[in-house]
Parts: structure tokens; sequence; C-alpha cells
């Protein structure tokens, strides 16, 4: 009997460490795969943190560029300074001949021209010196410097020839290739060229996008989700929209990017490809999340609470709004950045909106045209340039910071408000 | 005794199932009336028939005539924030609100315009802290929350709370159930001054707090007024069996 | 009335122990007050010493039950048919102990009497004392009974023993009267008196009991001798 039941319990003990086993199996293989997935993404995308530059000598002659003495700041910017910029460049290589030249055009990015006329708009003064200047180099250049691109393949198969790669080495051990920190990737638009392209564009779109989405569902969704839960009758008619609110927070968000083309652009006349269609077509699918989450922390509020502001002879409404709703504030709000953070990450609606279009300036307001960051990542995935491979795991860990952040802030707020209200 | 609430007849359902079979019963004025009897009894249940606090479950139904001097409480008529503002009530959990101590008090006098200056708030924040006993305790830490002080003198700033409103009658129900015996020694000290210009009706599960506050006791049964008495009689020598055998432990 | 049990076992059992020990303790003193009156009847002396030894057993019991009903009252605060089963077991307990005092005073007179004392006289308190005797038994059956008729008719009856014992008072003073040399006659005035008393007890009893039955007083003017 005794032994009998010392192997019963042995048996149950086993089976407990086993059942844990398993628990932390799954999230082991849970963690195996997040780690994988971010070393992929930082390993593809820290590198488009640094930007590859070339220094070049550049000769701002006067003469060359047809300017007096002291120009105007509107001569400057009128100016052609395409002969000094072709000039310095070509400059590099004292045996060039006339069929590499191109080459070693192509080494800089194609606004070399714009970078040397904007130095010279900020320092006027160094009219008719001869300026040491760093240049954005080519994406390929670039992708050599970063050690992207195999050199010991067959010229054919590369996109820089052994021409360029003799010149980036001799620049290199002159020293005149320098590697530093991406800022124009924050503060560029979109661009054709890997190496000029920045998320500027598509990271304000996000924020507009989101700013709207935030103004037209939080409103609507906390003012329904009070009636709902507090002063709707409990009827068939009730019960059906409740239904429908929960089917509509299982809807596929392509569905809503086609109401919004549908009756957004093609029946109010909305300008097309703009944060303020993006933002409504993305509110319609945080509204039943947010009231979802504001019925919830309603319901959680202590009818202890509500009877004592009852007992105490307040309305209905002077009881909800005194003190049901401040107390499910936090649920609420929290619920609604997490609705937020799903919203941001949405890309297939905003496709259907046209905020797929390629924007090459930053918007300024809701109503300018934009992508968004999780389209940009559609965008650059599409594109064949080696350049634009690092763009998209860089974009993509912009993305997942911006939602770690709203979601970081949704906690805080829970945890803070919270505490303070119990 | 004049008589300050007159049930006559009281039927109340819940969905199908009668909760309340029957009730006529009398309650006097400035007089504390306990009412006891064991758990799902009805006696919270005709509690709350006195300030309409049914009212908050749709499927309850009160039936028969609850007077409040000349007034129906139990009338579609009936403005129950006016009731409420005469009937106030003190739960069986204490329940401030989660705001400081003087947002409670100064709740109710805000709700129903009995003020106009801050500083007539400020009187009615006193005196109310001091009729519930609470003033010294709390006189330096008033903007502190009103959930930080221990469950006793939570349980006094709702009864502060709830005379801030000057109501006649004040409703407990089970208001020490969640004290110790120093709090709900305190509690029935307070229950004892306040009948002196308040009427109080009392549910209470401890028959001897009952037999300590209460003036007059009733004693439910199954949605049954089986016995109504004085608190005297009832405890030392009930008229009915039933009553006897609840109150001797002999139940069951 | 018959009461259902408690809930709690040990309750039950500590109010049946308490009205166990009053029955116990009724039973003695009746004994008590039956042997003094035989003792004097008789006048056996050795019964009457016997007698005043055994009185400190009456008063354990009183104690026991003191104790008892304080415990009752500080741990299970009794309600209702309790409280007054034990609020009126201390009542009763002070009347029995009485009993057994006034019981112990006789005896006490008993030895103290040397001269022989006309059968006539005797044979008067006799008749009163068992009279008392019957009182106090019959009020003793009413509370184990918790018979409420019992109780009235020996609250009824109390008159008699007055009665009696006027026409014995006057009986022992007319003798004293005519033989003024027998002052020790004067023991069996308190004797006379002393059963007088016991039925007073007896009645205060009886008065109890009705009370610890039906909650309310015996109403009407006490019948007085």
């Amino acid at each position: 009997m005794n032994n009998k039941r010392k192997n019963f319990l042995e048996k149950r003990y086993k089976s407990e460490k086993r059942f844990q086993l398993f628990g932390l199996a799954s999230i082991s293989l849970a963690l195996i795969f997040l780690v994988i997935f971010l070393i992929k993404i930082f390993s593809n995308g820290y590198s488009a943190f640094t930007k590859t530059w070339i220094f070049v000598e550049v000769n701002y002659d006067r003469e060359l560029l047809l300017l007096e003495e002291n120009p105007s700041s509107e001569d400057l910017n009128n100016a052609d300074y395409y002969d000094i910029a072709y000039q310095s460049i070509i400059a590099l290589d004292p045996e060039v001949d006339e069929s590499s030249e191109t080459f070693l055009i192509e080494m800089f990015a194609y606004n070399y021209e714009l970078e040397i006329k904007n130095y010279l708009k900020k320092n006027p003064s160094d009219l008719g010196k001869i300026v040491k200047l760093k240049l954005t180099a080519s994406d390929d250049i670039d992708q050599i410097n970063k050690g992207n691109y195999p050199r010991d393949i067959p010229e054919e198969n590369r996109r820089v020839n052994n021409y360029q790669l003799k010149i980036f080495d001799m620049l290199e051990a002159r020293g005149d290739i320098i590697n530093t920190f991406n800022l124009s990737f924050f503060t560029n638009p979109d661009s054709r060229e890997a190496e000029l392209a920045g998320i500027a564009s598509s990271f304000m779109g996000t924020l507009f996008s989101i700013l709207v989405c935030l103004v037209f569902s939080f409103p609507i969704a906390v003012l329904a989700g009070i009636y709902l839960e507090e002063f709707a009758p409990k009827n068939k008619f009730t019960d059906f929209i409740e239904v429908n609110i929960n089917n509509l927070a299982a809807v596929p968000s392509i569905v809503f990017g086609l109401l919004g083309l549908g009756v957004l652009i093609n029946i109010f006349g909305l300008p097309r490809s703009t944060p303020l269609v993006g933002g409504i077509t993305l509110s319609l699918m945080t509204l039943p999340t947010i009231i979802i989450a504001a019925r919830a922390s309603l319901k959680a509020v202590p009818p202890s609470i509500k009877e004592a502001a009852l007992a105490m002879g307040a309305s209905k409404m002077q009881t909800t709004l005194h003190h049901a709703v401040p107390l499910s504030m936090p649920g609420t709000l929290s619920g609604t950045i997490i609705g937020l953070a799903q919203a941001l990450g949405e890309t297939a609606p905003l496709i259907l909106i046209g905020m797929v279009a390629f924007v090459n300036t930053i918007p300024g307001s809701p109503l300018d045209p934009a992508a968004s960051l999780p389209v940009q990542v559609y965008i650059w995935s599409e594109s064949a340039e080696r350049g634009f491979v690092e763009k998209v795991s860089a974009c993509i860990m912009v993305l997942l910071i911006f939602l770690i952040t709203m979601n970081l802030t949704a906690q805080i707020i829970r945890h803070r408000f919270e505490k303070k209200w119990s | 005794m004049k008589s300050k609430i007159s049930a006559k007849g009281v039927n109340v359902y819940y969905g199908e199932k009668q909760a309340l079979k029957n009730i006529s019963i009398e309650i006097g004025e400035k007089e504390v009336t306990a009412l006891i009897g064991p758990s799902g009894c009805g006696k919270s249940t005709f509690l709350r028939c006195l300030n309409r606090m049914n009212d908050v479950i749709d499927i309850c139904r009160v039936e028969g005539s609850i007077k409040f001097d000349n007034l129906e409480i139990n009338s579609k008529e009936l403005d129950v924030v006016r009731l409420r503002e005469n009937v106030g009530m003190v739960f069986q959990k204490p329940n401030p609100f989660p705001k400081t101590i003087y947002e409670n008090i100064a709740y109710g006098p805000t709700i129903h315009g009995l003020v106009q200056s801050k500083q007539e708030l400020d009187e009615i924040v006193e005196t109310s802290l001091k009729k519930a006993a609470l003033w010294n305790e709390v006189k330096d830490r008033l903007h502190e929350i009103g959930t930080g002080l221990s469950g006793g003198q939570q349980q006094r700033l709702c009864i502060a709370r709830a005379i801030s409103i000057k109501p006649e009658v004040i409703l407990m129900d089970e208001p020490c159930s969640a004290l110790d015996p120093i709090a709900t020694a305190q509690i029935e000290e307070l229950i004892d001054e306040l009948k002196n210009e308040h009427t109080i009706v009392i549910v209470t599960h401890s028959m001897s707090q009952a037999a300590r506050v209460s003036q007059k006791t009733g004693f439910f049964h199954l949605g049954n007024l089986i016995e109504f008495d004085s608190t005297e009689k009832i405890f030392k020598n009930p008229g009915n069996q039933q009553t006897q055998d609840y109150i001797t432990g002999r139940f069951g | 009335m018959n009461e259902k049990s408690h809930i709690v076992k040990s309750y039950e059992e500590q109010l049946l122990l308490l009205k166990d020990t009053i029955v116990k303790m009724g039973t003695k003193a009746e004994k008590q007050l039956e042997l003094s009156i035989q003792a004097m009847v008789r006048k056996d002396l050795e019964l009457a010493k016997k007698i005043i030894t055994d009185d400190e057993q009456i008063d354990r019991y009183e104690f026991s039950i003191e104790e008892q009903v304080v415990n009752l009252i500080a741990l299970r605060q009794p309600m209702a048919i309790d409280l007054r089963e034990t609020v009126v077991a201390l009542k009763i307990s002070s009347d029995l102990e009485r009993i057994g005092d006034l019981s112990k005073n006789i005896a006490k007179r008993i030895i103290s009497i040397q001269e022989v004392i006309s059968s006539e006289l005797i044979k008067g308190l006799e008749i009163a004392g068992l009279k008392t005797v019957r009182q106090v038994n019959l009020v003793l059956n009413s509370y184990l009974h918790r018979d409420k008729d019992i109780t009235e008719n020996v609250w009824n009856s109390d008159e008699e023993i007055d009665q009696l014992t006027n026409s014995n008072m006057e009986m022992v003073l007319k003798k004293l009267e005519t033989e003024k040399n027998q002052i020790q006659l004067t023991q069996l005035l308190f004797i006379a008196k002393n059963i007088e008393r016991i039925g007073d007890h007896a009645t205060n009893i009886a008065e109890q009991v009705y009370f610890l039955i039906t909650g309310d007083y015996l109403e009407g003017q006490r019948p007085k001798g």
C-alpha cells in the first residue's frame, strides 16, 4: 500500500515535470524564431545606417562658374555647376581616357552636382578656392565598401567593373573613402537611387495616418463603447450590433481598403494617396478594437463604485461620466494604442487607396500624398538593387521600434494610472 | 413612534423567482431598524427597494406600496434622484470613490447643488466628517486618496459621504461585515449617534450587532418577514419558533 | 417546548450540562430539606450533624453553576431561550443555595434544643415542612419537564405554607406565654420562619421557571400570608 502510494506520487511529480518541459520547449522555440528573425533583420539592415562618401577636390573656379565677385545667393543658385563637378571627378584619375570618364562619374550618386552646389551656397566665401569635399558614393560603390558585393566573380557579372574597382582601391588607400552615419536615410524622401532613398516621407505618412486614425476612431469608439455598455437597453437590436462589432474586428483588412477606395475616394472625392484617406480607412479597422477595449474596461469598473454614485443620487449620466469613464480610461487608452499599433502595421488597405505611389517629397500635412512605413517596406522589397535590400531591413527595424514604443506606452499608461485609481 | 417608511404587500421578483413575499413593515422615524435572516432571505433585496437600487437590475420587478412619508417610492413617476437625496445608503464593502477624501464628501452636495461657495462646501465636508467621527483622523490629509484609508476609516468615510447631503433615512447593507471588531464598534457607536437625526435601516448578519444597535428587528426567511418586533422582544423572547431557532443557532 | 438541537454540538452539550447540574443541585437541596424535617421529628442529632456537613456539597454545585453561566455568557453569547436558560440557572442556583442554607440552619437549631418539646408543636412544623418539601420537589419537576402548569400551582400554593407557618408561630408563642422558662422554644419560631422562607424560595424558583418557559413574568400580586 505504502509502496503503491509512493509510485503514484512519483508518477505525479514526473508528469508535472513533463508538462513544464513542454511549456519550456515551446517558449524556447518561439524565442529561437524571434532571435533568428531579429538577427536576420539586423545583420541585413545595420549597414543601411552607414553611408559611403568619396573625398573629391573641387575647384570652385569663378570663371568656369561664370560668376561675378561676391555673387548674390540667387546667382549662386542659378550658376551651372556641371563643368566644375565633372572636372573635379575626372581629376580623380589623371590617366583617365575618354571611355572611362563615365565609369568615374557612375561611382558617385547622381546628385553629385547638387551636393557641390549646396556646399557653395552654404559657404559663399569659398568661391575661387579649391575645397576637399565629401560626395555621396553610388550605391554600387557603397555596397563594395560595405563588402556586400563579391569581387572575385567575372567582370561581366559584376555591377562594378575592373576600372572602377582599381580607382576605388586607390582612393581607399589614400584614405579618401569614408563611412559615416547615414543621416540622409532619416531625412530623405524615397528615391529611385538606393544611396539617396530615405524613410522621411513614409515615416511622416505613417505618423499622419495614425494621427488621423486616432482623431477619427477614438471619440467615435469611446462614445459607442460607453453607450453600448452603460446605456443601451439589452434587446435583439443591441445584441445584433454587438455581434457585428465583434465580426468587424475579424474582417480582413483589405476589405476596409476596398471600402476606403470605393467610398472615400470615389464617392466623397477625397484626395488619393493621402494619409487622410489612409487614416480614415485604418480607423475603420481600429474602431471595433477600441470599442471592445472600452467596453471591457468599463465592465471592469467595480460595480460598487457605480452603486456608490447612484446611491448618492447621481444620475446615470453623472455616474458614468464622473466615475466609470475616468476609471476605465487607462484600459481604453492602452486598448486604443494597441489598436493603433495594429493599424500601423497594415499594408493592404493602404495599397488599395493608393498610398503605394512613389513619393519623393516629404508630406507636410495629411492632405499631401505620402507612403507609410510598411508600404515602404513593400515598395523597396520589390526593387532589384542590392542597395535596397539593406534598406528594407532597416525600414523594418524602424517600424519595429515604432511599434515597441507604442506598446510600451500602452503598458506604462496601464500601470501608472491603474494603480492610482484602484 | 411616528412611521417614516411604510411598506404594504411588497412582492419582489427576479425574473420568475419570487424574492420577497407580501412584506408589510413600518419603519419608525429616528430609530434603528435591523433586518436579520439567513443569506438569500431577501433582507438586502428589501433594503434596496427603499432607495430603488433594484432599478439597476433589469430582471427585478417590485410590486406593492412603499410609502416614504406620503411619497410612493415604488411608483414610475418618482424622481429617483430626489428619492436618493433623501435616502442615503452605505454598502457592505467600503466603496469610497477613488478620489481624495475631500472630493468623496463634496461629491453629493455638488451634484445636488446644495452649496454656493467653496466655503460652504468646506463646512459641509468638515461637519460630515465630524459627524462620522473621522475628522480628527483625516483633517490633515483631506486631499489624499480616500482608498488609502484603513477599512474602518473607509467605511466611516462612506457614512460621512452619505450624510453629507443630510438624508432623512440611511440604509446600511451589512456595513461592518468587512471590518475588525474595533472598527465595528466605532461604526456601531456612530449609528447610535446618527439615529438622533436620521432614520436608519440596517441589514446585518451579526445578530449580536442587530441586538446592540437597533430598536426594532425584523427577521426574514425565504422571502417572508417572519417576525417584526422590538429588538428586546426578539432577542429575549421571540414570538415565532423559526425566529427563535435562527437567533439561538438551531437553524437548518 | 420541544427545541431542535443546536448546530454547534458542544454548545448544546454545555447547556445540557448546566441543566443537569441544576437538577442535581435541586435534588440535593430537596434531600437536605427533607432530612432536616426528619431529624427534627426524630430528634436525630447524628442526622442533623450530617446535614450540616453535607451543605458544602450544595455550595460546590452553586459555584459550578456560576462558573458555567459566566462561561456561557462570555463564550457563547446565548440568545432568547438559551439566554433565559442561562440567566434562570444562575438565579435558581442561588435560591437552591438558600434552601440548603436554611435546611442547615434548621439542623443547627435542632441540635441546640435540649428540652423535650411537645409533639403537638413538632407535628405542626412537620406538616409545614413536608408541604415545602413537596413544593420544592414540584418546582424541580417543572424545571426538568418545562411544565408551566406546575409552576403556576407551586406559585399559588405558597399561601398555604404561609398560613401553616402563621398558625405554628401562634402555637409556639402561646406555649411560651404559659411556660416562660422554656426559653429554647424560641428556636422553634426560627424553624417555622425558615420553613416559610424555603417556601418563598420555591416560589421564586417557580417564577424563574415560568419566565424560562414563557419569557413572561408571572402576573398578579404574589399571594402573601
